[in-house]
Order: structure tokens, then sequence, then C-alpha cells
């Protein structure tokens, strides 16, 4: 799983609703792996404001990944920006390990790429 | 002002205009406008049309400066009828009354500079013998092909992994048109299957994601083809795993996706409930719901590596309103809800499809069976969501309401 998809992803058990708690999800024992892409200039760009950023930085922090704690203005000139971005939400893959919702403690386990998010009975 | 003649293929005839109508929206140049075009075979730029040859001469000479463009360079002539089998002979024979246009250029067969067309229309005649002269001829220069070439690329039985629901090539392309996927856009399927609509809507330039209550089939633990490691052995096949971003496994009913509008496009194939048992998250009344906090092996059961919830039926009008309320909220403005309506063919009312404020209505076009038909849908987003905003359902039963039982009565 992409970082970028991790972006858009919420913790959505029954009653867990503070959303300072429900999202991002932390990630817990992850295996990372780096798969080089073509670099999607118009993509990145076109995506950028419906990014989280803040969210972003929680989560690249937690592993150990480097991003500017702002968008820099005239991003889309900044090659340099961009290219840090790419690498960070396109190429970097959570393959294994589970992410975890701090407001409800659930475990969202991913294995080989794919995120498990099927509920429990009790949980809907 | 220049004129133009679209020549469409003779498949999906109800999607013709609707694909074409969506490629305008991507090019406003006649020479790009095709190049997309599943259902289309090419564009000529008009030069002349007549129910006899002397009608259509006498229009191409009212341009002669049309032709003074073409008087050098290489060039060649195509003559096509719909409606009869031209020898070569005459084929060559129609060509040569062409030859006032005095061009004076090599004849090349392969990549002219310029392509002229001529296409006689033969009437329909009920008798077994083809009529001997057309009804109409048309004649202009090619300006642009479309790309029908693709079906064959994306044939299904050429994927390396594929179910018993996979969406055949030609109509899984058109929807990649409905949908207007092109770079930098994000498409979401929600009920994603094997894939199929993330390979074409990727192959067009966008970025994809997927998913599904059904792990199986993404993961490649069930469909055809096992041990392939389920549908990213496709994305690979055909070059699109850059775009095609991620798939997880989780009830659209029950989805996680922050809230807010965040899809250019949701192009999707849902259950009707025949093959693909439509369910969703939840446990039919008169089960034990203590099954899910047994403990197995010393964990609770629902923690376990192989536990799957219980789910019941998702009836077929719910789910069509369900993703009509997703897709007003997740689409950005001037994004595309792209979706199949199983219908009964005799019982479809226009009315059937439910409306949302803030979704338009595009494109309907059907593809019929015997005694069903399914309609693609294609809705656009045309106002940001608004809490006042609801969604208006008919008030009678629609033709696709219980449509699995339908379909089995």
């Amino acid at each position: 799983m992409r970082l970028i998809t991790h972006n858009m992803l919420k913790c959505h058990v029954k009653n867990c609703t503070n959303p300072d708690r429900q999202f991002p999800l932390r990630f817990k024992n992850v295996q990372l792996e780096q798969v080089v892409a073509d670099y999607n200039y118009e993509f990145l760009v076109r995506m950028l404001p419906r990014i989280d950023w803040n969210a972003l930085l929680i989560t690249t922090k937690e592993l150990g990944i480097e991003l500017p704690s702002s968008i820099p203005k005239d991003v889309e000139k900044d090659e340099a920006f961009l290219e840090a971005l790419h690498v960070a939400i396109i190429e970097t893959h959570v393959k294994e390990g589970s992410m975890v919702c701090l407001g409800c403690g659930h475990e969202y386990k991913i294995t080989k790429g794919i995120p498990n998010m099927l509920l429990a009975e009790h949980e809907i | 002002m220049p004129q133009f003649i679209v020549y469409f293929a003779q498949y999906h005839e109800d999607f013709r205009l609707a694909e074409l109508e969506a490629l305008s929206k991507l090019e406003n140049e006649a020479t790009k406008l095709v190049r997309r075009g599943i259902l289309v075979r090419n564009i000529i730029e008009y030069w002349g049309h007549g129910s006899t040859y002397e009608e259509l001469f006498a229009r191409v000479k009212e341009n002669p400066e049309k032709w003074a463009d073409f008087k050098t360079c290489s060039f060649k002539f195509n003559v096509e009828a719909f409606g009869r089998t031209l020898t070569q002979k005459e084929k060559v024979a129609i060509i040569n009354t062409f030859k006032f246009l005095a061009f004076e250029g090599p004849i090349r067969m392969k990549n002219p500079d310029a392509e002229f067309i001529v296409r006689e229309e033969y009437p329909v005649t009920n008798n077994a013998l083809q009529a001997e002269t057309p009804a109409m001829i048309w004649f202009g220069r090619l300006v642009g092909q479309g790309s029908r070439e693709l079906i064959d690329k994306f044939d299904v039985k050429k994927r390396r992994y594929l179910g018993n629901t996979t969406m055949d090539a030609e109509l899984s392309l058109v929807m990649a048109n409905q949908a207007l996927a092109r770079p930098g856009t994000l498409v979401y399927d929600p009920f994603v299957g094997t894939g199929s609509f993330l390979l074409t809507c990727s192959h067009f330039g966008a970025c994809s994601m997927g998913s599904d209550i059904d792990g199986r089939q993404i993961r490649g633990t069930a469909g055809f083809r096992l041990g392939v490691d389920g549908i990213s052995a496709n994305f690979e096949q055909y070059g699109v795993g850059d775009r095609v971003l991620d798939t997880a496994v989780f009830d659209i009913c029950r989805n996680p996706w922050r809230s807010g509008p965040m899809f250019d496009a949701i192009v999707t194939d849902p259950p009707y409930g025949v093959r693909a048992g439509a369910k969703r998250l939840g446990r039919k009344d008169g089960t034990n719901p203590d099954i899910s906090f047994k403990i197995v092996e010393g964990v609770e059961n629902y923690k376990r590596e192989d536990y799957y919830p219980p789910t019941i039926p998702y009836e077929m009008s719910d789910l069509v309103s369900d993703l009509l309320e997703f897709a007003a909220e997740k689409l950005v403005v001037g994004g595309r809800l792209v979706y199949w309506l199983p219908t009964v063919a005799d019982e479809y009312d226009p009315k059937d499809i439910p409306e949302h404020p803030a979704l338009k209505l595009v494109a309907n076009s059907e593809q019929p069976f015997r005694s069903w038909s399914r309609r693609l849908i294609t809705m656009e987003k045309i106002a940001p969501l608004e809490s006042s905003h609801k969604l208006s359902t008919p008030e009678h039963n629609p033709a696709h309401k219980n449509f699995r039982d339908r379909y089995f009565s």
C-alpha cells in the first residue's frame, strides 16, 4: 500500500469518530519497500490539494522519511519538492504490518501490500 | 467552416454518440478527437457527397482551392462499401474517376501524406442479391483514426488473471472514455473484482484505486489462472503498475475513506446478485452473533487471520442509491460516475434512475440481452455537495429492484 492511499484512509469503526484520533492511522511493525515508478508530474500537482499535509508529515516522520513542513509557494515549479513527494507517496510501499487507530485501538492488517479493512460485526 | 464525417463501428450502437460526446470533452481538434475512440473507426474531412457520382463530383468541384494543398504530396485512395462487397477491379475503376483532382504526387500505399476515402452506402435489400447502385456516396480526406485495435490488445483471454465477472475489453475501454480518464486524474472502482477498469483507465493515463468486499479476487486466491498473485499480474502485463496505485479489501457501505471530494471518476460494474453475490457486512436475523467472539486457539474469532465477517444480501436499488450518494460526496466537481444498471427491459422507465441535485445525467446507453438489459449510466458532479441535498428515488418500484429475483424468474 502506498502512502498516498494511506493518507486518504481513516478508522471507520462504529462510534470511533474523534477526527484527531481516527486519522491518520499509525503504522505498526511495518515492512517497507521502495519501488521505482515513473514520475507523474500532472498527477502530483493535481492531487496536492487533496492530500492532508499535516497527516502526511506525521506518517512520514513515523517511518523516517523527510518532507518539508509546508508546501512551498509556486509548487508547480519546485521540481525538488515534487520529486521528494513522488518518492514518499508513490514509490514507498507498505508491504506487511498493520495500521492502528489511536481512538479505538483497532488494527487493520496489511498483507502483500493489500490492507484488510473489513470490520467485525460489533464494529458496524 | 470545415465539416467532418465520423464513421462508427457497427457494434454497441446505443453507446456510440455518448462516447463521441465524452471524447469531445477531451479534445476539440478533429485530428485528435477520435484518437481514443473505441466505437469510432475514423473521422474524415468532408469534400463532397451525392446520390450519384455526378452529384458528388459537382460538390467536390465547388471547392477546388482545397485540392492545391495535396497537389504534390504522396497520397492514396481507399474505396469502401457498406452493404456490398466491391471487387478490386471495381475499386480501381472508381478511383480513376477522381482523376480530375489532378494530384501529381506519388501514390504510396503505406503512410502516405494524404489518404482519401470514397465510401459507398448501399440500400438494405430484402432479397439475396446485393443492390447494384449505391444510395449515397461520401468522399473526403482521412484526418483521424480511432483505437479499435485496443480491443484485441486488452482481450480478456490474453490476461494473466481473470474471473467470471471480468468485463469484456471493448466495453471496459468505452467506460474509460465515458469517465474521461486521462493523465493527472484519480479513478476509483468500489467493486473492483479483477480490475478491468483500473486497467483501461490507467492505460489512458489516469491513476487508479480499487476496493472490494471479497479479497480473494484481488489477491488471486479465487478466479481463473491461480498462482499469479492476483490482479497485480494484469497491471504488470500491460505496463500500468506505476499508475494503479492500490487495491484494498472493504465493504463500500462501511468504507474507510476520509470525508470530502477526492476522486475524478468512479467507474464500476456493481454486482447484480446473479453470478457474484451482491453482499454487504451484516448479520441475518436469527443467526448467532456470539460466533464472532468465540475464542479459537486462544484468540477471539474476529481477530483471527482467516475470519470472514458475516454478510447479508445487498439489494440492487439500495446499492444504486448508495452509489449515487457516495459519488455525490466523493467526486470532485466535474468528476464522473460511470456505472452499469441492470434492468428488466420491458419494465424499464427513465425515471428508474435516482436523481441527486449534485449530479447530472450525461449518458444512458443500453446493452440488450434476451430478457434483460443493462445500461451504462454516466453522471457528472455539477456542484459541491450541500447538507440540504437529498437523493430522490422513484416513487414506483424501479425495474432493477430485487434484480436478482427478477432475473431468475
